[in-house]
């Protein structure tokens, strides 16, 4: 930086580029650098506030250990190239492994923090230009579930409500998320409506702040979401407390759940998820006595092998109680990244073309072959986690991975890195050299938000413009132009845009819930909340007012199911895995950040002090946390935050990666893994008697 | 002090510009938030609306959010003093332009800060209504401009004429050439008069008074700090945009050249903020550091080394703050709590 | 000379082990620029690429300007300071701080007692007091075990002119003293020749605390017991606001404070 006067010299609006609230975040830039951020404070979302992330952003893009050029790697070292050598580079080895395996030989994995046109060209790179539904993003191992368990049960898998919501329900209800670490700002907002009256309910193994601050906080034991549901169902229809009239206009199949939770009584839910009986019934009153009761739900859900099944089970709770399609009410998934839900929308997803249009189905197929000028793949593609499945039964034999640190952040971390070995050709494009950088055979600088236009849509459908504030540093660009050039190499040339605008508008015309939206008209409010189209011109706030997006609400029984890996004998104690605020996924960018390194607690395994007094473990004693996957050293933080029986770590530090020890048992429906639950044990590497 | 008449401030504003870079809050292009920008001919008049304060104090000009202190070539270690272009801040407000004089005596004896300072000249522009949120009736911080504390400060009359207060000497020798109009003393008079008028204007901040009370009697309970602890999110926002915080840290960075140290703004509200290399911490508790941002702000123990409170009433604290424990919800609780 | 925050380039002198972790550094001025420092006080080393932490004088700049520290490995710095030969060029800017009040002390019965790596930084004043006749004096030195004791040529020095007792948290034979420091204060007031009339003491915060405690029950004037206290430090001259206590910085105000101005700072916040 140069030493003159502090020099503003202009500020650009922009979308905050960590997590899925949608913050407006105002760019500084100073001769050419973004020197720092600011709130705006008449942003709807973000109303004049931001959290440590956001704080931290000109950090996180800071040119200082940015990938500025493409790299290939040679004997095991990273040299320059050009564009086109690595052009040239990939696109032989693409048509090799296509032409010995298929097109199904290569994976592509999306970035679910680049922007909406990033996306869409992921999936349009692997559909029309490879031939491969294999295209695939993060929201597998966080939403996945949201969005298979919802689209049965309501017709969509995104958030019902608005943010603005908060302000508006009675009740508040926090299941299995902590919002004031993960998303701040809105977290912030749900202790505004708590002060202002709205009644907290939380249900988390932990004792989170909003725990902290509840009315009620049911700390059932982990993986135990579907038997307290059921659970609180049973005494809802027992007293008659279901909303009657809710149920028989805008439901089905009332009676088949009524028969499943009856097979879940109070005694038989409080010994599985060891909540007293008395706060089941107080928790089953405040839910369905409360005028307006709105849910949100994250990680503590979705992350299960009976995720999707959870997700059913949060629906149920909801239709039941009549909690859903009105103003302050709603099932609301906190999407995490900025823009997972557009990762998702884009339909960067293995089954979906954009706008949630099932590849299955001939006439979508159609519609889009048409537009791209291209046949299209029918069956649907891998998953991220099939996909290195693949790689290591060598069906898949090269990836390129956009934005995505699977080594810190995917399950069985020992499992992926064999996996990224096996493969032909790892391709990464990335802003720094993350773990999975430094595996790849070829890395492609990419374009930080802050370079490029484009679109995010954040947790509540809320699609928001960005413009670049400073040019692309280096020779780096955005996804889309790195996928339309490499396209280009491979012979096809739909992928030609002239700029972001060009993709957004082709996006529109073929995607029914983004129809009615333009650059023009996202720049005139503060974005647009899809479906906007021509019954919503103006977007929609509220989902599912009138009708569900598939008619009636579907009420689904499911099952309480434990974890794959319960606790035993050689594995005495429950791991989970959290987020901190100062930190998101992989560390990446917000390490980057002097003031959140700092932040970094020096230890990151949280231990309750029962079970530490039983290992002789103090705070900061140094310990060994090993699972059958794999083991790792850290330091402890001794918390009542954890119950006794269960430890807890965050995953975003590469030097005691937590994903070393979780297990990749998955959903069957999604193949999620389940990243909350597995067993391990905890030596004293201290102990001096041991 | 010399006083004078102008009828256009917008004619004072173009003349600075024709001898210094002029810095002054604006709304830039399709942009609603009021920021510190270079003067350009796209910006617009100054109103007379309700007063906004720019999302940033003005301590952005002399103690930068990041800033290089010295640079180290492998042999030596050399300062690295920032080199100032004339400046001039134009359409300061009273509450900022106290935490300038405030910041002026903090870092009175940092050559950053002051090589930054001594290149810029001040004018300030009179509140002549309450903004949304200020309070600085309350902390002595205004609504009008404290004697001294800018070259020029500027009062717009009720005929829309402005009355031009010169201050210092640099004051006299920027308008010197506009030949301006000397003032009836009386105007002076009358403009202290509807100081006492605006000040009247502002909503109740009897929570203000008390709160500052029971905050230097050590009067409020642990537990009610504790319990505003737990709604601090640590996010910074109130820190970086206070006018009188000045906390930083610094760090080191690897250049071209060899290794350059950097500081930057740093929070207190942070938990590692105090904490030692060895793991202890001295406030580790987040209640604890909440009470004390409020100590730093509304303390007589300040008071005797600045001649004034920490707080200068602007509120973005307020505005800012996700967890709800800015000024106003802060010294409410503390006010109510037994 | 260093800057407002520009280091002073100085050289390693001299490298020697002591104690657990622990290393005897002699730096001397690169330009030949000397500084003179008053017991007590303190300065900062600059490893370029890992920052700068605060240390204590072990010994004050002598006629060449060479002065010593004690450092013990806890984070990134210390580690590349231990990486660093004779002859490597490091950091310096300084002196900060205050000093251990001397005037208020010479010719009064003073006990010294030190806690684990607290007695570095008693290390100067008890040198100053040993030189002066009028003063008595004694020290007390507790540790967790033998082998995490410092200043071992330092201590055998003072032993001529001072009773020194040593206590162990983990003793490893049966003559050596167990307990803490507070458990033997009476072994050491008859060395003494009666009741110290001043305290210094310096280590973890619990145990100065508990110090202060004690002998104000004993009827000592809290302005008559002085502690050294740390705190996280980035710029040594009262300005980054790390350090602070109450409405005190302890880089500028101390980081030595008798007792009766640590309660009146403590006496300012309720939490």
């Amino acid at each position: 930086m140069d030493a003159t006067s502090h020099n503003i010299s202009k500020i650009t609006h922009s979308i905050c580029p960590f997590c899925g609230v949608g913050c407006g975040i105002g760019l500084r830039v100073e001769q050419g650098k973004i020197t720092g951020v600011e709130p705006l404070a008449n942003h709807p979302v973000s109303q004049g506030s931001l959290c440590a992330k956001g704080w931290s952003t000109a950090y996180a893009v800071d040119p200082i250990d940015r990938i500025k050029t493409p790299l290939i790697k040679e004997n095991g070292e990273f040299r320059p190239a050009t564009w086109d050598e690595a052009y040239r580079v990939i696109s032989e080895a693409f048509s090799t492994a296509i032409s010995e395996k298929g097109p199904d030989a290569i994976g592509i994995i999306a970035c679910a923090r680049a922007t909406n046109e990033d996306c869409y060209a992921a999936q349009k790179f692997a559909r029309a230009a490879l031939r491969t539904n294999n295209v695939d993003h993060c929201a597998r191992i966080c939403h996945s579930p949201s969005v298979a368990g919802l689209r049965q049960t309501l017709g969509s898998g995104a958030m019902t409500n608005s943010i603005d919501d908060i302000e508006k329900a009675d009740l508040i209800v926090i299941f299995g998320c902590d919002p004031t670490e993960n998303h701040t700002v809105l977290g912030g907002r749900i202790i505004r409506a708590k002060l202002a009256g709205a009644k907290l309910l939380v249900v988390d193994p932990r004792l989170t702040r909003l725990a902290r601050m509840a009315d009620l906080h049911l700390q059932l034991r982990l993986g135990t979401n579907i038997a307290l549901i059921n659970g609180l169902l049973h005494i809802i229809f027992t007293n008659g407390w279901e909303a009657k009239e809710f149920l028989n206009s805008r439901c089905e199949n009332e009676k088949v759940l009524r028969a499943k939770v009856a097979e879940y009584p109070p005694e038989k839910v409080a010994e599985i998820t060891g909540i007293p009986e008395e706060k089941l019934v107080a928790a089953a009153r405040m839910y369905t006595e409360a005028d307006r009761a709105m849910l949100s739900y994250g990680m503590g859900i979705t992350q299960y092998t009976t995720g999707t099944n959870n997700v059913i089970s949060i629906s149920n709770l909801a239709l039941v109680a009549g909690q859903i399609g009105r103003e302050g009410t709603g099932i609301n998934p906190l999407r995490g990244q900025n823009n997972v839900q557009g990762a998702c929308d884009m339909g960067a997803l293995p089954n979906v073309f954009p706008g949630y249009q099932e590849v299955k189905e001939a006439a979508n197929r159609d519609k889009f072959a048409a537009t791209w000028q291209q046949s299209l793949p029918e069956h649907k593609g891998l998953t991220s986690l099939g996909m290195t499945k693949g790689a290591l039964a060598g069906d898949v034999r090269c990836m390129m991975i956009m934005g995505e640190d699977p080594v810190v952040t995917d399950p069985d971390q020992n499992h992926v890195r064999r996996a990224l070995e096996a493969l032909d050709l790892l391709v990464v494009v990335e802003l720094v050299m993350t773990e999975t950088a430094s595996m790849a055979d070829i890395i492609l600088p990419a374009a930080a938000f802050s370079e490029k236009a484009g679109t995010f849509t954040n947790c509540e459908r809320r699609v928001q413009l960005i413009q670049p504030a400073i040019p692309s540093l280096g020779k780096a660009k955005p996804d889309w132009k790195i996928l339309g050039e490499l396209a280009e190499h491979l012979g096809y040339s739909g992928m030609d845009w002239e700029n972001e605008e060009a993709i957004f508008n082709e996006i529109a015309s073929l995607s029914p819930i983004y129809q009615g939206m333009s650059y023009p008209k996202l720049a005139a409010n503060y974005g647009l909340q899809w479906p906007c189209n021509d019954q919503a011109p103006d977007g929609t706030a509220l989902l599912h007012s009138k009708e569900f997006s598939r008619g009636k609400g579907k009420l689904i029984p499911v099952n309480h199911a434990d974890p794959a890996e319960m606790p035993n004998e050689e594995y005495p104690l429950f791991f989970t895995t959290t987020r901190l605020h100062f930190h998101y996924g992989c560390g990446s960018m917000t390490r980057k950040s002097p003031l959140l390194e700092r932040e970094t607690p020096n230890g990151v395994l949280f231990i309750n002090a029962e079970d530490a007094e039983a290992l002789a473990i103090k705070p900061q004693t140094r310990v060994r946390v090993i699972s059958r996957r794999g083991e790792l050293e850290t330091r402890a933080i001794v918390t009542d935050e954890v119950p006794p029986g269960t430890v807890a770590m965050p995953y975003h530090f590469k030097e005691a990666p937590s994903n070393r020890l979780t297990n990749n048992a998955q959903d069957p429906v999604t193949k999620m893994p389940e990243l909350k639950a597995c067993a391990v044990r905890v030596i004293n590497l201290e102990d001096k008697t041991k | 002090m010399k006083a004078f008449i102008l009828e256009d401030i917008e004619h004072l504003r173009d003349h600075l510009a024709s001898q210094r870079q002029v810095f002054t809050p604006q709304y830039a292009e399709d942009s609603t938030e009021l920021d510190w920008l270079p003067l350009t001919d796209k910006t617009a008049s100054v109103t007379a609306e309700r007063p906004v304060l720019p999302t940033y104090p003005a301590k952005q000009f002399f103690f930068p959010d990041r800033e290089i202190l010295f640079q180290f070539d492998g042999s030596a270690f050399k300062e690295t003093l920032p080199e100032v272009e004339p400046q001039v801040l134009f359409g300061v407000r009273s509450c900022d332009l106290c935490a300038i004089a405030y910041q002026d005596q903090f870092f009175e004896q940092d050559p950053y800060y002051q090589a930054r300072r001594k290149a810029t000249l001040l004018v300030g522009i009179d509140c002549n209504q309450p903004c949304e949120g200020g309070f600085c009736p309350s902390v002595n911080a205004g609504p009008f401009i404290r004697d001294g504390l800018a070259d020029l400060a500027c009062h717009q009359r009720e005929d829309k004429s402005w009355l031009i207060l010169a201050h210092t000497s640099e004051g006299e020798a920027l308008i010197e050439r506009l030949n301006l109009q000397a003032a009836d003393p009386n105007l002076i008079a009358q403009r202290n008069e509807q100081e006492t008028q605006v000040a009247a204007e502002f909503p109740s901040a009897e929570h203000i008074e008390t709160g500052i009370q029971r905050i230097n009697q050590a009067q409020v309970p642990a537990e009610t700090w504790q319990n505003m602890g737990l709604q601090c999110l640590a996010c910074s926002g109130c820190t970086n945009l206070c006018p009188t915080c000045s906390c930083f840290t610094s760090y080191d960075r690897p250049v071209a050249e060899g290794i350059e140290r950097e500081r930057c703004w740093d929070s207190c509200l942070y938990d590692a903020f105090q904490r030692e290399a060895s793991s202890h911490n001295p406030s580790a508790d987040a209640g604890q550091r909440v009470e004390r941002f409020w100590f730093h702000k509304f303390s007589d123990e300040y008071v005797k080394s600045f001649g004034r409170y920490g707080c200068t009433g602007c509120g973005r604290c307020e505005k800012t703050c996700p967890g709800v424990i800015g000024v106003h919800s802060v010294m409410k609780r503390i006010s109510a709590a037994l | 000379m260093n800057g407002f925050m520009t280091p002073q380039a100085i050289h390693i002198a001299e490298i020697y082990d002591d104690g657990e972790a622990s290393r005897h550094f002699t730096f001397e001025p690169a330009d030949g620029v000397k500084h003179s420092a008053k017991p007590g006080q303190f300065f900062t080393l600059a490893l370029p690429g890992y920052g700068e932490a605060a240390f204590t004088y072990l010994s004050l700049p002598d006629a060449e300007g060479r002065f010593k520290a004690l450092i013990r490995q806890a984070g990134s710095l210390t580690s590349a300071l231990f990486k660093c030969d004779v002859g490597d060029l490091v950091g310096f800017r300084g002196p900060f701080g205050n000093s251990w009040p001397i005037n208020q002390l010479l010719g009064k019965r003073v006990l010294i007692i030190a806690g684990g790596i607290g007695l570095p930084p008693l290390a100067t004043i008890a040198d100053q007091l040993a030189a002066d006749k009028s003063t008595p004096i004694a020290l007390i030195y507790g540790s967790r075990s033998p082998a995490d004791q410092v200043l071992k040529y330092e201590r055998s020095a003072w032993h001529m002119y001072m009773p020194i007792l040593e206590t162990f948290d983990y003793p490893s034979n049966q003559e050596q003293l167990s307990g803490t420091p507070l458990d033997h204060v009476a072994e050491v007031e008859a060395k003494l020749g009666g009741k110290p009339e001043v305290i210094l003491t310096c280590g973890p915060e619990v145990m100065m605390n508990a110090v202060a405690h004690h002998f104000v029950e004993n009827g000592l004037s809290p302005e008559s017991i002085w502690l050294a206290l740390e705190r996280r430090m980035h710029c040594g001259i009262g300005e980054c606001g790390h350090c602070y206590l109450g409405s005190s910085y302890v880089c500028t105000d101390g980081p030595v404070y008798n007792w009766q101005q640590l309660t009146q700072l403590h006496a300012q916040t309720t939490t």
